[in-house]
């Protein structure tokens, strides 16, 4: 199963308002039929990135049930490694990034029971894995056993872990002191502490914080302010100051806001006008900016942002947690 | 997967000859990575299984498990080279990291932004350091740091490349004399501010910047007055980079620096030490500062936004906000809420607060 690969163009005009759902669900689908092109396997790697991407926005699209369950089981479960973690696609490597799609792939499908059932070890061998990547003198977290340091897998972590019922594998504490190591001056995060603040770090920082229950270490005005500056006059957030628009900090620039309760301290309405604007309105997905190519990452990140916004005829996201908040709240019974 | 950038083209039909080269490129791609995992697979360490990773990493970099496998391979190769060498023949050791570090280069140049590249080689110089005697290890370092700065003059924003040359420096420092130490803080203070002057907007460089003031005084055990110098310093020249007053990255840096001022994070800037009435004199100053650059730019939000947020903070020292400031601020936020529609509804809510 890959929903990866495959080209495609953000039509756009900049009067484009229109959610194409029906042709975003057809193009979704028909990234798995796209063997015959080199870009199929060159992006091996992300397969199960590209699962949870597409999926997430066909439940969003009010979609559920467009891929195959089983299947969808079936490769998510041929992706997991001896350790418990899971590799991109099956033979692999396990990392951090792809374990935590697999968790997350499982609990909106509602079959985390199947680990269980056919898995290595259960949830808890799933768990374990995770947790061993956790560094213990200062908290943070590791992408695999090669030692990549960097916030994106002390997020990931908490979410994997919360979602399976397992935080008590992990030094919370430890790991929420060393997510306040980085934040700047500016009221926002970076990738490690000293790092320049990025607006991709703050979701991942501020989900880890609103996952532990410490959101009241945000200043929250302070980092409210820096995440609403990101807006430019088109309408577009961009990452960093000064920086270009791009539709994929919808989802991590209003995801943070949302968290913190601002959300409307921004344009919502001219932020949605742009992220339509990258739509393609015939062959569907989106794309970064108006008239780029499309990918499945940006048509998720972009819809996922848009059911943020409260975008008529999707299905709301859960800002924390980047799902369906049916599916939180089937899981933790929110 | 992830575009970025990538203007879009319609889709052409291919032709059946097109078709049939895209089938043999995908046949001749995967029988080469089946090779590879079935030579690792069977522990095949060899020289010849370290080409053909070469060899695919080279087609597709972004493949994880394949810098994975080249890092057992090459420990392989470390160990063997460990066993023939003694003390004074390190070099099997030194020339294989060397090589590695040179087959990065033209990938680190095609693919400046793939986390996986750099990964390994920050990977492959830890073990530069953990297999070498100091002096070599210090040296391959050394000629990292030339990389660093080439990299960042081809991409002068480049998260990695920030984040790369910060470990180059506290490695090197870790590696150094405690002399040297300070003397690479003061080097990468002047680093940083060549970058702000070759391009004010740079972001990067002015948060670089922030950090280096802070250590380069810690270093020096800077006393209070010497502290006051360089805030003095960094105020005037952010007036004069505030010559162009739509540059939102001048504005960050400003507000930073205001920090000094702010009691409840003073602690954590450059002068922690300040008295209340230092605070307010400076304060006053600055709000004197900034209305002088309103003269032209009157459409200019962020000159409205760094002067309220100097008068908050003057009430943050006092205590209290006098009516007087208050209906500065009122007038201020009145001129912002026409000119940052954008943001209207945040400054509703701070509106509220006052």
């Amino acid at each position: 199963m890959a929903l990866v690969s495959g080209p495609g163009r953000a039509g756009g005009s900049s009067l484009e308002q229109e959610l194409h759902t029906s042709k975003h669900v057809a193009y979704i689908k028909n990234l798995n039929t796209r063997k015959e092109e080199l870009e199929y396997w060159l992006t091996e790697h992300l397969r199960l990135n590209g699962v949870y991407w597409g999926l997430t926005a066909l439940h969003l699209l009010g979609s559920p049930d467009a891929l195959p369950r089983d299947e969808t089981i079936d490769f998510v479960l041929s992706c997991q490694k001896e350790n418990g973690g899971f590799g991109a696609a099956p033979g692999h490597d396990a990392h951090m990034l792809y374990t935590v799609s697999a968790v997350q792939i499982l609990v909106m499908i509602d079959a985390v029971d199947e680990l269980d059932k056919r898995g290595l070890g259960g949830k808890q061998k799933v768990g374990s894995f995770i947790a061993s990547l956790q560094n213990r003198e200062d908290g943070s977290f590791m992408g695999d056993e090669w030692g990549e340091t960097d916030t994106r897998f002390l997020y990931g972590a908490f979410n994997a872990l919360s979602l399976l019922g397992l935080m008590d594998l992990v030094d919370v504490p430890k790991a929420v002191a060393y997510v306040q190591s980085c934040e700047n001056l500016d009221g926002a995060y970076g990738l490690f502490p000293g790092a320049e603040s990025h607006s991709g770090q703050v979701f991942t920082c501020i989900g880890a914080l609103s996952i532990a229950g410490r959101l009241d270490l945000v200043n929250k005005d302070r980092l409210g302010a820096w995440l609403s500056e990101r807006q430019i006059d088109k309408g577009g957030f961009n990452g960093r100051p000064e920086k270009l628009p791009d539709s994929c900090y919808t989802w991590w620039v209003g995801s943070s806001l949302a968290m913190i309760d601002r959300l409307h301290w921004i344009d919502g309405k001219k932020l949605a006008g742009f992220v339509l604007q990258c739509q393609d309105p015939e062959g569907g997905g989106l794309a970064d900016r108006p008239g780029n190519m499309v990918d499945v990452y940006h048509t998720h990140f972009g819809i996922a942002g848009l059911s943020l916004l409260g975008v008529d005829g999707l299905q709301e996201i859960d800002p924390v947690y980047c799902l369906p908040k049916s599916v939180i709240a089937r899981a933790l019974g929110k | 997967m992830a575009s970025h950038g990538v203007r879009r083209f319609k889709p052409v039909e291919k032709t059946p000859e097109e078709r049939q080269q895209e089938l043999q490129k995908i046949e001749d791609y995967r029988s080469l990575e089946h090779l590879v995992s079935d030579k690792v697979a069977e522990h095949d360490y060899s020289s010849d299984t370290l080409t053909k990773i070469s060899e695919l990493l080279n087609r597709n970099p972004e493949y994880y498990t394949i810098w994975n496998y080249r890092r057992q391979v090459m420990r392989h190769h470390f160990s063997e080279a460990a066993d023939t060498a003694n003390e004074d023949t390190i070099q099997p050791i030194l020339s294989l990291i060397k090589n590695d570090l040179m087959f990065l280069i033209p990938l680190l140049r095609s693919f400046p932004k793939c986390y996986w590249i750099w990964n390994y080689r920050m990977w492959l110089l830890d073990e530069a350091r953990r297999m070498l005697p100091l002096p070599e290890a210090h040296q391959i370092w050394q000629e990292e740091f030339a990389l660093v700065g080439k990299m960042l003059t081809l991409d002068s924003r480049n998260f990695h490349g920030w984040g790369y040359r910060r470990v180059v420096v506290e490695t090197l420092k870790q590696l150094g004399s405690l002399d040297e130490a300070t003397g690479i803080t003061q080097k990468e203070f002047e680093y940083a501010k060549k970058m702000i002057g070759a391009n004010l907007s740079n972001f990067s460089a002015w948060h670089y910047r922030t950090k280096l003031i802070q250590r380069l005084l810690d270093e020096q055990s800077a006393t209070d007055n010497e502290r006051r110098k360089m805030l003095d310093d960094e105020l005037s020249l952010i007036h004069q980079a505030l010559i162009d007053p739509y540059d939102q990255s001048v504005w960050f840096y400003h507000q930073n620096l205001l920090c000094v001022f702010d009691p409840t994070v003073a602690d954590r800037t450059m002068a922690p030490n300040l008295s209340t009435s230092e605070r307010l004199q400076y304060l006053r100053q600055e709000i004197d500062n900034v209305q002088e650059i309103l003269d032209g730019a009157e459409d200019c939000k962020y000159i409205y936004q760094a002067l309220i947020e100097c008068t908050v903070l003057v009430s943050k020292v006092t205590g209290h906000l006098s009516p007087e400031d208050r209906d500065q601020i009122l007038s201020w936020l009145s001129e912002l809420k026409q000119l940052d529609s954008l943001r209207e509804q945040r400054w509703l809510d701070f509106e509220r607060t006052l």
